[in-house]
């Protein structure tokens, strides 16, 4: 009779598993106008001065407000933010921002200029230790104040009164607006800050879901580690009415080929990342959704200069012409991206013209050979064995031994793979312990300086080992001006000179490769910088 | 018994503090630290994170603060990637996820394993120990990652409720218990055919089939006491690993478990995150072994004369 009993009880609990609810998550919250979205991984924190990933930006960007905003149609153009209207000198060093009264904390109370000098001291002072201080540095004595090298009083940044705020910056900066899009920008609540800890306290408690204050178009609703951040209307945002959805949920997977599988499951809107052995597979079975964008990333080699023979400039040119990049963003990324032998994105513009290189593939090899030999490495005899590091990801992998492939095939010479997990592989990077390493760069900001200003001699992200004072001179000359197009034509000069050198070998510029519900999802926009407004993204049942 | 729990008992914490003290050396040789970015970071910040967390003290300075601050206020101290977390937090929040999660893959396995382990020696050499035993180097020999992505393709697609993957509905726990249960399983049924097998040619078998004993009396009544055990040993230690999370079968259906923090923390040299969850894992597996051997004792009466002795 029990056995009875229980296998009544499996039945009729199959029964209403087969008879219940079969809507996917993805309808369910879409009846609830609830965007959710694959976010790569689990945020660092919310807190905008302890942050530093793309994961972390997209969820802090819906929180809290910036003195601009992204425009939703646009991309790379601002629109007023927490400031209604601004003005700035001639030289574009000293900025003015007016902010809007009506602006209110998600708990009610008026933000002010203050709110702001706050967050800014913050991130910058010696002792909070701010990851993504640098991104600071424009304002005036702003590094210095960071190195504990003087007072707050000095760097520029000024409430004039609760509803003016001036930044003076130490040297013209023409594309600040777009700078002022990043999150290290944006204000703090300080009555929070300091009701929780205080301004230096890193372990303060502001950021959770239960003590959140911000001033973005949502505020923090529920966050459950490794499983999903979830973020609903703020009733005190000033655009309120302007909101197109009832709230996001942020899913934090890592694993492309999870996340896939459950876009195409239905438990997302919008993926963040299809790997390049499903591209194939996600563009057959769902056509109107895949989507291919151009995104502000470079994938390149670095060459450590410091080493024999990288060394020399011939050899490190032999190795970037013998590379075939259309075979390798055709075969090992799947199209997935451009082939490139420079090294910023196009999109901002500004395009570098590259050196000037044999048009056929023949020629190339022709010359590369050549080179090599002009070095003492006739047809690869006596070139040591190098090593190239990678990251332990399978692409990064299947790239290096096609590129390992290709100089054997071109050049005659071998190259070792040494492929490591990612913390072994960043530490030997910055500590320039390697001969190539795989890198990649992405921007900060809609500007070719995020990517430029990398290959100063001595720069903390160079790890080349090179520099060039030509490079450094067109570089002081482009933060020196206040002409947006004369500071384009310096940064151009500047890599144009780095290119020359190569110092690094540019291989593609990257796409993001992605799933969007063209049935739940309506307004959504490709962006460079993947920092699409997401209160402007519409969602239908 | 009780001298035996005792003497187990000091065993297993003279064990975990081994275990966390060379965990606590090691992963502080590992190249890199818990502060490395995409970007690298200016000297003076470096420094100024270091001795904000303590890591500009010598090795052996952090390891007595380590313990001094577990034994007098029970915290074992901050997570250093997502700062403003504390360890006991990422714990408490996970530790219940593996948990139901491995309680309900231990019970498939349980259910499934030591049946077809039984069915298996009963029948031994015809066509249905052959084919379980197929099945189970199959569940032995194909790992995880190719386990769960295709019962996600199929189950999770084909079977009203399932999902394919995430953790926001009770159902999304079938197919990922369904794969750690199987896999268990299939050492399981291994296990209980040999212990089965070894009990059965017994001279006492013998004389209950002699008797007239039925099968299920001579399998149940007689030989499966004797016949658990090789399982019984395998169950604790598999137990331990079950509720502890795995990052193969956490990271397939996107599981918020302990196996993921097990690997990312590593990864992200969160030092106090790791030693967190190596204590943990290391008391669980101590905790499992110790009631693997009191079970023993008590299904071994030979066992329950030495341990008492």
């Amino acid at each position: 009779m029990q056995v009875k009993q229980v296998i009544t009880a499996i039945v009729l609990g199959c029964l209403l598993a087969a008879c219940g609810d079969h809507r996917s998550s993805a309808e369910r919250f879409a009846e609830d106008g609830i965007l959710v979205l694959g976010n790569n991984s689990e945020p660092q924190s919310q807190d905008p001065h302890k942050a530093t990933s793309v994961a972390d930006g997209k969820i802090i960007s819906t929180l809290l407000e910036g003195l601009v905003r992204p425009s939703p149609s646009v991309d790379g153009d601002v629109l007023p933010g927490v400031a209604d209207f601004w003005e700035h000198n001639e030289q574009a060093d000293v900025w003015t921002f007016h902010l809007n009264p009506d602006v209110r904390w998600s708990d009610g109370r008026k933000l002010t200029a203050g709110d702001f000098v706050y967050a800014y001291q913050r991130l910058l002072h010696p002792e909070f230790a701010g990851k993504y201080a640098e991104m600071l540095y424009p304002l005036l004595h702003a590094e210095s104040y960071n190195k504990g090298n003087c007072d707050w009083d000095k760097v520029g940044v000024k409430a004039i009164d609760d509803h003016t705020l001036q930044l003076t910056l130490s040297g013209p900066a023409p594309h600040l607006l777009r700078l002022l899009l990043h999150f290290t920008w944006f204000p703090v609540p300080s009555h929070k800050v300091e009701e929780l800890g205080g301004m230096l306290d890193r372990r303060s408690l502001w950021t959770r879901p239960e003590h959140w204050v911000g001033n973005g178009a949502y505020v923090l609703a529920e966050h459950r580690f490794n499983d999903f951040l979830s973020v609903k209307p703020n009733p005190h945002y000033h655009r309120s009415k302007e909101l197109r959805n009832r709230g996001i949920r942020f899913l934090p997977i890592v694993n492309g080929y999870t996340e896939t599988r459950m876009y195409l499951g239905g438990k997302l809107h919008i993926s963040n990342n299809v790997p390049p052995e499903m591209l194939a597979y996600a563009r057959e079975i769902r056509t109107a959704d895949y989507c291919q964008d151009p995104y502000y990333c470079t994938v390149f080699y670095r060459l450590n200069t410091t080493r024999p023979p990288l060394n020399d400039a011939r050899v490190r040119r032999a190795l970037h012409l013998a590379i075939d990049r259309e075979a390798l963003v055709s075969k090992v990324v799947r199209g997935a991206g451009k082939p490139t032998t420079c090294f910023t994105p196009p999109g901002a513009g500004y395009a570098a013209t590259v050196p000037t290189e044999p048009s056929s593939r023949q020629a190339r090899e022709e010359l590369a050979r050549q080179l090599l030999a002009e070095a003492g490495f006739a047809g690869g005899k006596g070139f040591p064995v190098l090593e190239l590091m990678t990251t332990s990801r399978d692409v990064q992998r299947v790239m290096a031994e096609t590129i390992q492939s290709m100089w054997e095939k071109v050049l005659g010479i071998h190259v070792d793979i040494r492929s490591c997990e990612w913390t072994a592989y960043k530490s030997a990077q910055q500590n320039m312990d390697y001969d190539i390493s795989s890198s990649s760069w992405s921007g900060d900001y809609l500007d070719p300086a995020t990517f430029v200003e990398l290959w100063r001699s001595g720069g903390g992200n160079n790890c080349t080992g090179w520099g060039n004072d030509e490079f450094d001179s067109c570089l002081a000359h482009a933060r020196r001006t206040g002409d947006a197009d004369l500071r384009r034509q310096y940064l151009q000069r500047a890599e144009e000179c780095m290119l020359q050198a190569y110092p690094i070998l540019p291989l593609y510029h990257s796409e993001r490769t992605y799933l969007r519900s063209s049935r739940h999802v309506r307004g959504w926009q490709p962006r460079l910088l993947d920092n699409f407004p997401l209160d402007a993204v519409e969602v239908i049942p | 018994m009780i001298r035996l729990l005792f003497k187990r008992l000091a065993q297993g914490v003279l064990v975990v503090f081994v275990l966390e003290t060379i965990t606590f050396f090691l992963v502080r040789m590992l190249p890199g630290n818990p502060f490395l970015g995409e970007r690298k970071l200016p000297q003076h910040i470096m420094e100024q994170l270091n001795s904000l967390y303590g890591l500009d003290r010598s090795a052996i300075v952090q390891y007595f603060h380590y313990w001094k601050n577990i034994l007098t206020d029970g915290d074992f101290g901050p997570s250093l990637v997502r700062e403003g977390m504390q360890v006991s937090e990422i714990i408490a929040e996970a530790f219940p996820v593996s948990l139901s999660l491995g309680v309900l893959g231990m019970l498939i396995a349980i259910l499934v394993g030591i049946p077809a382990g039984m069915l298996s020696s009963w029948s031994r050499n015809k066509w249905p120990d052959a084919l379980l035993m197929f099945l189970a180097m199959l569940g032995i020999c194909v790992p995880a990652f190719v386990i769960a992505p295709v019962f996600g393709k199929t189950l999770g697609t084909s079977v009203p409720g399932l999902s394919v993957a995430g953790w926001d509905d009770p159902l999304c726990a079938v197919l990922p218990a369904l794969t750690l249960g199987l896999i268990n399983a299939a050492y399981l049924a291994r296990l209980t055919r040999g212990g089965m097998l070894e009990v059965l040619s017994q001279d006492f078998m013998r004389t209950a089939r002699a008797k007239g004993a039925g099968v299920l009396r001579q399998l149940f009544l007689h030989a499966l006491r004797s016949g658990l055990l090789p399982a019984v040993s395998y169950l604790g230690p598999a137990f331990a690993a079950l509720i502890t999370g795995s990052f193969v079968v956490e990271t397939c259906f996107q599981v918020p478990g302990m196996g993921l923090h097990f690997v990312n923390a590593t990864t992200d040299r969160d030092y106090f995150l790791i030693q967190g969850l190596v204590l943990c894992y290391g008391v669980l597996i101590v905790g499992a072994n110790l009631i693997v051997d009191l079970s023993l004792v008590a299904l071994n009466p030979r066992l329950r004369s030495q341990g008492t002795a």
